[in-house]
């Protein structure tokens, strides 16, 4: 009998978010099929990939990294280094130096920090905070400020703090804002239900759902996209078609497989490697499960999910 | 006069100068001469916003009065006044603009007339966010200096953002109080057209935080009503363009507040208040304005690190004991008008006119108000009290009603540990966690022993009796709604749990009550409202609208439940069942295990593996997980017989829900000592000896229908 392909085109779809302005404005979500079905529709937009750099500059030991960003000592420069990566999209910059039980930097020093990025780069800017939620409540207001007519992503509002980085970013400063629930489907539709009751169109939000490293609880992960992008699409549920952002460097760099030396654990080969391959199959697998964004650390996995996202188009 | 003359009066009196003013300013200007605000992107900001058009030029400010014109209409009802109420805030508008006309900066130190964008975006994130829990905008002068500076501190003590229009500005200053927009406390002019610079910020604040469509007037005083938590304090006398203008702040939502003896009151909108000192709890509840506690003013921390602490007789200054004397702990539903919000009374002695080590009777009673409170949620309330004074430290609570026993430590006493204190832990932790619900609170505690022997034998206890017949009153078919819990679905995708008042959630943990207290207080949560107005079949317990619900919230994994069987349709379960109940095939009956018998069941499978075929959210006809309550429910199984078929429970579960099962089989059956028929393990673990037993019982069970 022959193969007959029955598409499986929804009548519902994902919406299109822009972040950024002019030439480099990219477009997150879209899509109508689930992900990478490109045989039963294409996809609107392809999946896009951030490059992290941090306030605290170049931390890392992975001697991949420091040599790419060879030469940049400001921030401004790294962030400028990091917009050239090959298949970057966006930059995505964490101000953990913020939080308090770290380098407790002050806000004003943090917000110095944005603004120098903001002024190197010219591709769309994620800022994410430090994740402590008092913090983050005082200085994303402030962030959503200093970015105004950027069009940034400002991540992230949380269940404790949606109005105050809502009302700021989604509603006084016309920037977008970032969703952030812990690999709960339900929780992450109700933060959606509250910030648009807040006000904030829901137009203007993209979800970061939670993540983990593959191997550490990441079935939940799967789960939960999977079963957002099916109440989104097969169910045309408004409150859950945000398109998603995933973190990924940072789950995948802080476990063990990333983290061991190889005096301590020969067996395992090289660090470097190690921590390439957890952070491009955790990308490759959130990918696969719904995400839309993903943030990444590495040049190589940058490059390796660019390809994969190109070929699976 | 009448409210409308005195409305319309003052709009003309207005209108006549604003008029003039701008026909005298094109005379000396010219049509074409620039008018606008500083640091606008909006100018003239309310006129755009009701009107959506944007006035630039003298001449078009004169157009503009044309339009204000058409809104001032002159027929006796409510309408005409709130529209003459807008017409006279825009007239106020035009003249304030004419004053800055060619850059001029008519307002000087204290007074900041109109307020940048800027300002509107830094004083509006506080205020979405709650931060900022209100604004008042104070008019006129105050009777003495006192009550001007007592009544700004008291909304300054609050968050509360205070504008200021008229002499109160000359008054605060004289006494010298110190005002600023980082005081939170912003003058903004000597003339009353001033007050447009606050409405200024309403509505632009509905224009950047609404995105209201300028010129959607409907939209707009939809958004400042529901949204900008303003209200007005206007100082007697009033004239008659201040009554004007109030009637524009009513339009908007905010409703007026005044001294002003004889005024035509308009219930929640303008309101007499003879007493100064009570503007601001009049304000607050006029305009339902909560205000957040942050912190418990007690001598002893207060955390749930100190819910588990225990206070050794030893360490013990004083003890509560209901099983002794009498106590009691009760909330009262209350009306509003019955209660002051923060009042703590101690009746009878204190803690340091107690002996040392002594047992005393203590009665706190804990009367509540709000307009989306009802008494079902009393009990609800109630039940977190034992929480609540645990997590004081130094002070111990254990039972509930009035089998309670508190003790507080020789430490706390030593710091300064008094009843009121209780009084306010109870206070604050209620208005915080369920303020969804509570407008108001005040709490009572009695510790004179005549007084606890009242309140206990003739208050708390026909109260509690009154709940308890509630709930055994309450059936499915007495009610209207069914509730979902979803709480689970973290671990178990696909589960839905279906909360009826006589089918509790199968954690045991969430009953009907609860799950409508928990819709109140998060109307976006776990606990949603499911219809039953379409039965597919009573017999089962299936409802068309309890299946779209169920399709919805496991979006899609299950497509149709039942509420009554274990072999049609069974209702899923998560993981965290308190008992599996599961179906025995030699007896036609069924047997129930708890989650903490850790032996063999007639079944041949243990809790754990039982557990591991009826988790995770998917039908298992046969099996199904429940509440420890759900066994003596009439609708345990309905459709299959009921608790009838019931032939198994390990021993400690049989003793637990052995009264009511008993109770409910001479209802249903008229079988009595029903338990004794049930097996357990000290008599079969098997199900050979188990039928033998049956037999000898000659359990009904064994007469029934197979179940399948």
């Amino acid at each position: 009998m022959p193969f007959n392909q029955k598409p499986q085109k929804f009548n519902a779809s994902i919406n299109t978010v822009e972040i950024g302005c002019g030439d480099k404005a990219i477009k997150l979500g879209g899509e109508c099929t689930f992900p990478f079905y490109t045989f039963d529709a294409p996809m609107e937009n392809a999946p896009k990939i951030g490059v992290e750099v941090s306030d605290l500059g170049i931390a890392s030991n992975i001697p991949g990294i420091q040599k790419f960003y060879e030469g940049a000592s400001t921030i401004g420069e790294i962030a400028k280094k990091a917009e050239t990566m090959e298949g970057a999209d966006f930059v995505c910059l964490r101000l953990e130096g913020g939080d308090p039980n770290g380098e407790d930097k002050s806000i004003d020093e943090l917000i110095e920090v944005v603004k120098e990025v903001a002024e190197a780069v010219t591709c769309p800017l994620v800022v994410e905070g430090c994740k402590n939620v008092e913090k983050d409540t005082e200085l994303l207001p402030k962030v959503a400020e200093v970015l105004q007519g950027k069009n940034a992503l400002v991540m992230s509002a949380r269940e404790e703090n949606y109005k105050a980085v809502g009302a700021a970013a989604g509603l006084a400063y016309n920037q977008k804002v970032g969703a952030e629930s812990a690999v709960d489907i339900n929780l992450a539709k109700q933060l959606n239900v509250v910030m648009t009751q807040l006000g904030v169109n829901g137009q203007d939000i993209v979800m970061n759902v939670g993540s983990a490293a593959v191997g550490y609880g990441f079935e939940y992960v799967v789960s939960t996209m999977d079963r957002i992008k099916g109440a989104a699409l097969s169910q045309n549920d408004n409150m859950l078609q945000m398109p998603i952002i995933t973190a990924v460097a940072d789950e995948a760099w802080s476990v063990k497989e990333a983290m061991a030396t190889e005096e301590d654990m020969p067996e395992w080969g090289p660090l470097e490697e190690r921590g390439i391959s957890m952070e491009v199959q955790t990308a490759a697998a959130v990918l696969a499960s719904g995400s839309d964004a993903v943030i990444l650390k590495h040049p190589q996995s940058v490059a390796t999910i660019s390809k994969m996202i190109k070929e699976l188009m | 006069m009448t409210l409308f003359e005195t409305v319309f009066s003052g709009n003309d009196a207005v209108y006549g100068l604003t008029e003039n003013a701008i026909n005298a300013a094109i005379e000396q200007h010219g049509a074409d001469k620039a008018i606008s605000f500083p640091n606008t992107a909006y100018s003239l900001p309310c006129y755009y916003a009701v009107t959506g058009v944007k006035v630039g030029t003298l001449g078009e400010l004169k157009n503009a009065l044309g339009v204000v014109k058409t809104l001032m209409t002159r027929e006796n009802r409510t309408h005409d006044v709130f529209m003459s109420g807008v017409a006279t805030a825009l007239c106020a508008e035009f003249i304030e603009v004419l004053k800055y006309i060619d850059g001029a900066t008519p307002y000087e130190e204290p007074c900041y007339g109109h307020l940048a964008d800027a300002v509107i975006r830094e004083l509006g994130v506080p205020l979405v966010t709650g931060d900022i829990p209100g604004v008042a905008v104070i008019l006129g002068k105050a009777p003495t200096t006192e009550e001007a500076v007592a009544l700004v501190k008291s909304y300054q003590a609050q968050g509360i953002l205070v504008t200021l229009v008229g002499d109160i500005i000359d008054q605060l200053a004289e006494a010298g109080m110190k005002t600023g927009a980082n005081l939170r406390v912003i003058p903004l002019g000597k003339d009353v057209t001033s007050v447009i610079h606050v409405v200024s910020v309403a509505l632009r604040a509905a224009l950047i935080f609404g995105n209201i469509t300028p010129g959607d007037a409907g939209n707009l005083m939809k958004y400042t009503m529901e949204r900008v938590p303003a209200f007005v304090n206007a100082f007697a006398p009033l004239n008659d363009v201040i009554v004007a203008c109030g009637a524009g702040a009513i339009a908007l939502g905010f409703p007026v507040i005044t001294n002003q003896e004889g005024v035509a009151e308009v219930p929640k909108s303008l309101i007499c208040q003879p007493d100064v000192s009570k503007f601001n709890a009049t304000s607050l509840e006029a305009r339902d304005i909560k205000i957040k506690i942050t912190n418990i003013d007690i001598p002893v921390a207060f955390a749930s690190a100190f819910e588990g602490e225990i206070i050794r007789r030893g360490d013990m200054q004083v003890e509560f004991d209901g099983s002794r004397v009498d106590c009691a702990e009760l909330v009262q539903a209350v009306d509003a008008s019955e209660i002051e919000d923060h009042k703590i009374t101690i009746v009878g002695p204190d803690v340091d006119g107690m002996e040392l080590g002594s047992k005393n009777s203590i009665a706190y009673v804990v009367k509540v108000a709000g307009k989306n409170m009802q008494s079902d949620f009393e009990p609800v309330i109630e039940r977190k009290f034992h929480n609540y004074i645990n997590c004081i430290e130094g002070v111990y609570h254990t039972g509930q009603r009035d089998m309670l026993r508190i003790r507080i430590g020789k430490e706390a006493f030593n710091a300064g540990f008094r009843l009121k204190h209780i009084g306010e832990v109870l206070y604050v932790s209620v208005k915080n966690e369920f303020d969804a619900v509570v407008d108001k609170c005040e709490v009572t505690i009695y510790t004179d022993p005549a007084e606890c022997t009242r309140i206990r034998h003739e208050v708390a206890i026909p109260t509690f009796d009154k709940r308890d017949e509630r709930l055994d009153t309450l059936t499915d078919e007495s009610v209207d709604v069914y509730y979902s819990c979803i709480l689970c679905q973290a671990f178990s995708p696909s589960h839905v749990c279906v909360v009826t008042p006589e089918r509790l959630g199968l954690c045991g943990a969430v009953s009907w009550l609860d799950a409508k207290a928990t819709n109140q207080l998060d109307p976006n949560g776990p606990c949603q409202v499911i219809t039953k107005e379409r039965p597919i079949d009573e017999r089962i317990g299936e409802y068309e609208d309890v299946n779209e619900a169920v399709q919805k919230l496991s979006q899609g994994a299950l497509q149709d439940v039942s509420l009554y069987s274990i072999m049609e349709k069974p209702m899923t379960s998560c993981g965290c069942f308190e008992c599996i109940c599961g179906i025995e095939p030699f007896s036609n009956g069924v047997v129930i295990t708890n989650r903490e018998y850790a032996g063999m069941t007639p079944l041949g499978m243990t809790f754990p593996e039982l557990a591991s075929m009826t988790g995770g959210g998917v039908q298992t006809p046969g099996f199904m997980g429940h509440g420890k309550h759900f066994i003596s429910s009439k609708k345990f199984m309905k459709a299959e017989g009921g608790i009838e078929r019931i032939v198994w429970m390990p021993k400690e579960l049989k003793d637990t829900v052995a009264e009511r099962l008993n109770k409910t089989a001479k209802e249903m059956y008229g079988i009595d000592n029903f338990t004794d028929m049930v097996g357990d393990e000290t008599i079969a673990t098997d199900p050979e000896t188990l039928v033998a037993f049956l037999t000898e019982k000659n359990h009904p069970a064994l007469g029934m229908d197979p179940m399948m």
